[in-house]
């Protein structure tokens, strides 16, 4: 394979992003929002569980680290929806 | 288009009188979900990673079985110690890593992987324009090799991560690119198996990407940058919170591409064997008119889908390590055309 096309090629117009990684990376922000709010609930909930388990304490740090994280995932999501909104 | 109509019609009219004659002298047979039930075992069993490699030997119902090495590593006495088979099925089951014992054996998948691997080097070296002093590859061989390459470069590579930063993790994608088209195509061959459709394999695949995407990260946003963009943007009394979310958010990626390659490689194979199984089945061999059309068709479609799961491998992992990257460069984010996006203080270190 020659070195001289190759440059040609990854010079020539059109070889910047495509449109799938331009979408994805301007939809980004709003995936990592929702996963944050969801994650926090998840983790919460996992946690809260796990815990439990080891400590013989079920069903308090259940139910306490589940609100904990719910709270905590619409913080996230609210904070990261807030700051988009600001740097628009 | 009459020939086809015709063809179709007879098709149609063979199914037909396939499963009426199923209907009549078939379904009364009481052994009829024994023997669905051995088909369902037979795909299962075909599919499925095993300690030691089938050979059928074709017109027969001849088998030769080669038992590949078994290595168990026991983490306590007797850790490794065979256990009674429930699942009816042949050979020794042993205990798994929750009791202590961790099986490296090799198998059939392990044979395809290093198979696929040989074929590549081999392949590689064989069609690789080595002389510098020709700029024009000569032979099909190599020009294939040459527009697959360069189409991983120019529009999976560039496009999804820049063109500054692209041709960096070009190496890597083209490895991924061939090694799973490697792997997917032996699967269509006789004798063979498919190592993509084993969960196992597409995890390992998936974990090189994270580990690539990962690092990329890193080096685009420097240690600092990428620590705290796992702490999500919020205040630090958050953060025990926060960051085992968005470290678990960080497997997300890996996760997905494990799943959609292993499922969409292992579906395409139970999809040939229902079809051909079908005759077995129903009992009656007036549905090969049918079924082997069809998985005639599916086999086709197989081919192109070992293409199409390599592209949307390679791709999804150009992608993310795209964003990963992006995440770093904060200005080169604004010029290639994404918005910038939030995490934080994160990206001043860019």
């Amino acid at each position: 394979m020659s070195d001289q096309e190759p440059r040609k090629q990854a010079d020539a117009p059109g070889s910047e992003l495509g449109e799938t990684a331009r979408q994805m990376r301007a939809a980004e922000p709003y995936i990592s929002a929702v996963w944050k709010l969801v994650g926090g609930a998840v983790v919460g909930v996992l946690g809260g569980y796990f815990l439990d388990r080891w400590l013989g304490t079920s069903p308090w740090l259940l139910l306490g680290l589940s609100l904990v994280g719910i709270g905590v995932g619409f913080y996230g999501f609210l904070h990261a929806m807030a700051r988009l909104g600001k740097r628009k | 288009m009459r020939k086809a109509m015709v063809l179709f019609a007879c098709l149609f009219a063979g199914t037909v009188w396939a499963s009426e004659q199923a209907g009549e002298h078939g379904v009364a047979n009481e052994s009829k979900d024994a023997e669905g039930d051995d088909v369902a075992g037979y795909i299962l069993h075909h599919v499925a990673d095993s300690n030691e490699y089938e050979f059928e030997v074709p017109l027969s119902h001849n088998h030769i079985p080669i038992h590949l090495p078994r290595i168990l590593i026991p983490f306590h006495e007797g850790a490794c110690t065979p256990m009674a088979d429930t699942h009816g099925g042949h050979g020794e089951v042993y205990p798994g890593l929750g009791q202590g014992c961790l099986d490296l054996s090799i198998t059939k998948h392990t044979v395809m992987m290093w198979l696929a691997a040989l074929l590549l080097i081999g392949s590689l070296l064989i069609w690789s324009n080595r002389d510098k002093t020709k700029l024009v590859p000569r032979g099909a061989g190599a020009n294939l090799f040459e527009m697959l390459v360069l189409f991983v470069r120019d529009e999976l590579a560039i496009k999804n991560i820049g063109k500054e930063e692209g041709p960096r993790y070009v190496p890597y994608l083209l490895t991924a690119f061939f090694f799973i088209l490697f792997m997917n195509l032996l699967g269509l061959f006789p004798w063979m198996a498919t190592a993509t459709g084993n969960i196992a394999v597409t995890c390992g695949l998936a974990l090189c990407t994270f580990f690539v995407t990962q690092a990329a990260g890193i080096r685009a946003a420097g240690i600092g940058g990428y620590l705290k963009h796992l702490t999500g943007g919020v205040a630090p009394w958050l953060w025990p919170i926060m960051i085992p979310v968005e470290f678990l958010g960080l497997f997300t990626k890996p996760f997905a591409l494990t799943i959609r390659l292993f499922a969409n490689m292992l579906a395409g194979h139970i999809v040939i064997f229902f079809l051909l199984g079908l005759i077995f089945m129903l009992r009656n061999p007036a549905v090969a008119l049918v079924s082997v059309p069809f998985a005639f068709g599916i086999y086709l479609l197989e081919l192109f889908v070992a293409f199409v799961q390599a592209y949307v491998f390679t791709m999804l992992s150009a992608l993310f390590i795209g964003m990963s990257v992006a995440m770093g460069h904060h200005d080169d984010h604004h010029h290639e055309g994404g918005e910038s996006h939030d995490h934080g203080k994160a990206h001043h270190l860019g």
